[in-house]
């Protein structure tokens, strides 16, 4: 491309660039301006000034309102999830890559069959469920349907393991190692990126489950982030430097995440088809 | 020999034991139960009675239901169109290479990383009428989300601006898989800009406009965070979608037959649209949307 060209592209292009960023930005800094904001200046000045001093007095009032406790049950449900959706679906995958046994065809359709089922119908019947095994409201109840690995996830491992050259498996296995030492040491480092992208959609989507959290829990003791943010905006409908704050709290882990592998969920994204 | 066979069978199963027991109780099993459900009456708590086909009558000829469907229908062809179409025009710019273009793929990705109810709570206040952001720049209050004719739109535009990013990154890698040979071969004849992305472009990029489309149509159908929180279904059953309508009518009105019934139907109108994919997916094998 001749430079005259890229300047006058650029000319054209930043600008539409910025708007989109804008856009995209001024919602979130809005909401931590106000988050910053003491709910005495929110109230007599306008709305949108400038916080004077910036306070922490919404987040503290956050802690009072139980937010600790829900940023612990989120980050210990997402982790359970990840922990078990990772290691249930790679052996799964194994299976279905690299072993020979009856019925494993019919089987993959079956996983493939269930990628048609959506959320918004199985909560009612899970809850149902649930309810009938003495779990509503229990930690287990959170974690259990989502932590014994996912169709997809399953079918994105197995497309990738079975591109791992047979050599590298038959050389470990003369080696005399067995089929957990050949996923941990031979197929697992080879298959580093779609793991990554996995764990990204795993800890994103559960972060951010809303519905199921909200249906099978009750009352503060496995409140996660979204169900308390939600609360806290119905229960505190006028006082939103606090309700900002709280949904900066809901983001913000996320958001760290983002800045640190964003590369990486962007390309997970195109990958997968996130979510 | 006969051995071997056997203890790779058991082995194969052995692997698959923790996620089959997931698919079959989280997956499958309640399929089953949710069809069951739509012959029962439950109220969440006292006893389950059948009922035989009376939720499904009592749905099928409910006007809240039909509404509730239409507006669906409604929000869907809002949302679908216009996150395609403005992710297409990002993904036109991104494609120049500019620097900083990767920057700014990242950027608009953002709203779609974060919790949607978090993202609804915060357009909630930005859109208050006393207080809000949108209120305050304006100097004058705008009920966004209780005035009838808005609301719709208005919870349109809030998905519209989570997703557009995400829509923007599949127009991005269908674009920049365009072999560079064609557009050069176009410019030795003379094709302007706009002719090269109108006949080259735009027609290669027929696999991603579908695959943007249809999975735009699965999940808009399924959005429920942002009604909840944004306008609980309101005013007058505007923003009632069909995922909402189905929350309410199991742990709002606690007709959970109802509710299983409703839930069915959504079922085999997204299992429809994703035949319609496969059968369209089908013809066109060469599309790869890494």
């Amino acid at each position: 491309m001749t430079s005259p060209n890229r300047v006058l592209s650029g000319a054209i292009v930043y600008p539409g660039l910025a708007v989109g960023a804008l856009i995209t930005l001024a919602p979130f800094a809005l909401g931590l301006l106000t988050s910053f904001t003491t709910a005495r200046q929110f109230n007599t000045s306008a709305p949108l000034s400038w916080p004077k001093p910036p306070t922490l007095e919404n987040y503290t009032g956050l802690a009072s309102a139980g937010f600790g406790r829900a940023l612990l049950v989120t980050a210990l449900m997402t982790a359970v999830i990840l922990l078990g959706q990772m290691t249930f679906s790679v052996l799964a995958a194994y299976a279905f890559a690299r072993l020979q046994f009856p019925g494993r065809d019919v089987l993959f359709w079956v996983y493939i069959a269930t990628l048609m089922v959506p959320a918004t119908v199985t909560v009612v019947p899970l809850y149902l469920m649930m309810a009938e095994v003495g779990l509503r409201n229990t930690f287990w109840a959170l974690v259990l349907p989502f932590m014994f690995g996912s169709p997809y996830a399953i079918f994105l491992l197995r497309e990738y393991f079975r591109t791992i050259p047979a050599d590298l498996i038959n050389a470990a296995r003369v080696d005399g190692a067995n089929t957990l030492d050949v996923i941990v040491h031979v197929v697992l480092p080879a298959s580093r990126p779609i793991l990554v992208t996995l764990a990204l959609i795993t800890v994103v989507s559960q972060w951010n489950n809303f519905m199921w959290p909200l249906v099978i829990t009750s009352g503060s003791k496995w409140q996660v982030l979204t169900v308390a943010t939600a609360g806290l905006q119905s229960r505190y409908n006028a006082q939103w430097t606090l309700v900002m704050a709280a949904t900066t709290v809901a983001i913000v882990p996320l958001i760290v995440l983002f800045v640190a592998l964003g590369r990486h969920i962007v390309r997970s994204i195109v990958v997968t088809g996130l979510k | 020999m006969a051995a071997n066979r056997i203890r790779s069978t058991a082995l194969g199963y052995a692997l698959l034991a923790p996620s089959l027991f997931g698919v079959v109780t989280f997956l499958l099993l309640p399929m089953l139960v949710v069809f069951w459900l739509s012959l029962h009456r439950w109220d969440l708590l006292g006893p389950i009675r059948y009922v035989g086909l009376d939720n499904w009558q009592s749905v099928l000829t409910d006007r809240s239901f039909a509404t509730s469907l239409l507006v669906t229908l409604a929000f869907i062809a809002i949302v679908v169109p216009v996150q395609t179409v403005l992710g297409l025009i990002a993904a036109a710019m991104l494609a120049r290479g500019l620097p900083g273009s990767g920057f700014f793929r990242t950027l608009y990705v953002l709203p779609w990383i974060c919790a949607p109810l978090a993202i609804a709570v915060l357009w909630k206040w930005i859109l208050a009428p006393t207080d809000g952001a949108v209120s305050t720049l304006l100097g004058h209050q705008i009920e966004w989300l209780t005035d009838p004719g808005l609301a719709l739109p208005v919870v349109s535009a809030v998905v519209v601006w989570t997703n557009v990013g995400y829509v923007t990154l599949f127009f991005l890698a269908g674009i920049l898989a365009i072999p560079e040979d064609i557009h050069n071969a176009a410019r030795t004849d003379g094709a302007t800009a706009w002719q090269r992305f109108r006949r080259i472009t735009l027609p290669m990029l027929r696999p991603t406009l579908f695959f943007v489309t249809v999975t735009g149509i699965i999940s808009a159908a399924q959005v429920f965070d942002t009604v909840y929180a944004l306008t609980g279904g309101g005013p007058q059953g505007r923003t009632d979608l069909v995922a909402h309508r189905i929350y309410a009518e199991a742990f709002g009105a606690a007709a959970v037959g109802r509710a299983a019934v409703m839930a069915l139907v959504l079922f085999a109108l997204l299992v429809g649209v994703t035949i319609v994919q496969h059968l369209y997916f089908r013809r066109r094998i060469s599309y790869d949307i890494t």
